[in-house]
């Protein structure tokens, strides 16, 4: 009784251990996506109304004053940042054509709710666009117990898009 | 003799002795119990506290030693894992800080694996993760007004202007970046800043009504004073039942006896 008890206190040890960390760093997930040969990173220095737009979506400022993006023709990457109960969540995405075509967190920090980051989770937003009101295209399903996270992720989805909109825009023009 | 009975007199007297020593934890109990009812609308939780007494009270000194780099007209100070642009929080970063430079458009503040970018206004622009091309930072430096950054291999790499691209250069001519020592006035101002965001008014609120501002055993002592407003309840509305008994007995007397009462 007394073994089962230690080997069931070291598993649920080990599972916290390997719950957060980071899954893949931003430069590897710049490779993977385009090929190892991505393009030269790019900047968007988000205006007044664009600014306006993503408070609205994440409820405050997004950290800094430019976001860097990769784009090769109609695709773009992203790598985003949101707080999901305390510590930011890193988030990749990559946008073909105004729909998501890959989401993947990178670094998760809290000590709960990184279910997010399988596939179960992350698939549900494959070709997800913005709808008019800047809302997503489809309903996310929630994880219990990973609200926040869910809540974070979804509104980074609804940023990256956004921003595509805008890099496609400031590239067109 | 005062005519009263014993055990009435007992319950009026310790009511009365119990409410004058909780008089105060009541009050406390009472004001910040509204005020968490209300910490929205006071934006308790959005308001630092700035008091050097309140501050000392909850040891909010700074662990490590402030490390800064003057990049000319400002300092750049890293304390605590705070980056402060002279004394104003910009951001936060958990990694060792090797230095600060301002380039030509930015000022590039360097961590182990990170890069932190500000105006020359010392607001955020981005932070940039350094990735696997380019890590373990060992210290900063610049040339032509272009940052330059010495990794642990050793190896240099020069931005663009940008600072979005990186290239490989040898070690020449690179002015790198060097430690400063605060002055009491800057480090003042800097300790001010920093305590200020760590402890927001409804903490202290909070603390007073658990008793936890009062040290170990506050909160046994407000535990007393709910006790004792407890206490209160109950002796008060013996009090007054018993009173109200007394009256009603001395009523009923004056009514069926006062033929008798008067005629002695």
């Amino acid at each position: 009784m007394r073994h089962f008890a230690a080997i069931l206190l070291i598993l649920l040890l080990s599972a916290h251990a390997l719950a957060g960390g980071v899954y893949q760093e931003p430069d590897a997930f710049i490779a993977e996506v385009f090929a190892d040969k991505p393009p030269k990173a790019a900047v968007i220095w988000p205006d007044t109304e664009l600014k306006a737009q993503i408070k609205d979506i994440l409820g405050h400022d997004y950290k800094g004053l430019r976001i860097r993006y990769w784009k090769q023709d109609k695709r773009t990457a992203w790598v985003l940042d949101e707080i999901g109960k305390d510590k930011p969540i890193t988030t990749g995405f990559v946008i073909n054509n105004g729909r998501i075509e890959l989401v993947r967190v990178l670094i998760f920090r809290e000590s709960r709710g990184w279910e997010i980051r399988h596939a179960f989770f992350t698939d549900q937003f494959d070709k997800a666009s913005l709808n008019s009101d800047s809302q997503l295209d489809r309903t996310i399903d929630n994880i219990s117990g990973a609200t926040l996270s869910v809540r974070a992720v979804t509104k980074l989805a609804r940023v990256a898009l956004l921003l595509d909109q805008a890099a496609q825009v400031e590239k067109e023009s | 003799m005062t005519g009263r009975k014993p055990r009435r007199f007992i319950a009026f007297l310790w009511h009365r002795r119990i409410g004058l020593a909780a008089f105060i934890l009541v009050i406390i109990l009472a004001i910040t119990g509204i005020m968490l009812n209300h910490t929205e609308e006071l934006k308790l939780d959005e308001s630092y506290i700035e008091s050097p007494l309140l501050l000392g009270w909850y040891g909010l000194e700074p662990e490590g030693e402030a490390i800064s780099y003057d990049i000319g007209e400002h300092v750049i100070t890293v304390l605590d894992h705070l980056v402060f642009f002279n004394a104003h929080p910009v951001t936060r970063s958990e990694q060792v800080f090797h230095g600060a430079v301002k380039a030509e458009q930015l000022i590039v503040l360097a961590f182990d694996t990170e890069l932190v970018l500000l105006t020359h206004d010392g607001e955020l622009v981005e932070r940039m993760p350094t990735g696997h091309s380019f890590t373990d930072i060992q210290r900063i430096g610049i040339k032509y007004k272009r940052p330059v950054i010495e990794t642990s291999d050793p190896l240099y790499y020069m931005a663009d202007e940008h600072i979005l691209d990186w290239d490989v250069i040898t070690n020449e001519d690179i002015a790198w970046a060097e430690k400063t020592t605060l002055d009491q006035t800057k480090m003042t101002a800097l300790l001010e800043s920093f305590r200020g965001r760590g402890l927001t008014r409804e903490r202290v609120v909070l603390d007073l009504h658990s008793g936890r501002f009062f040290g170990e055993y506050g909160t046994y002592v407000m535990d007393a004073a709910a006790v004792a407003l407890l206490w209160l309840s109950c002796s008060g509305l013996w009090v007054w039942w018993s009173r109200r008994m007394k009256q009603k007995k001395k009523r009923h007397y004056q009514k069926h006896h006062r033929r008798t009462g008067t005629s002695i």
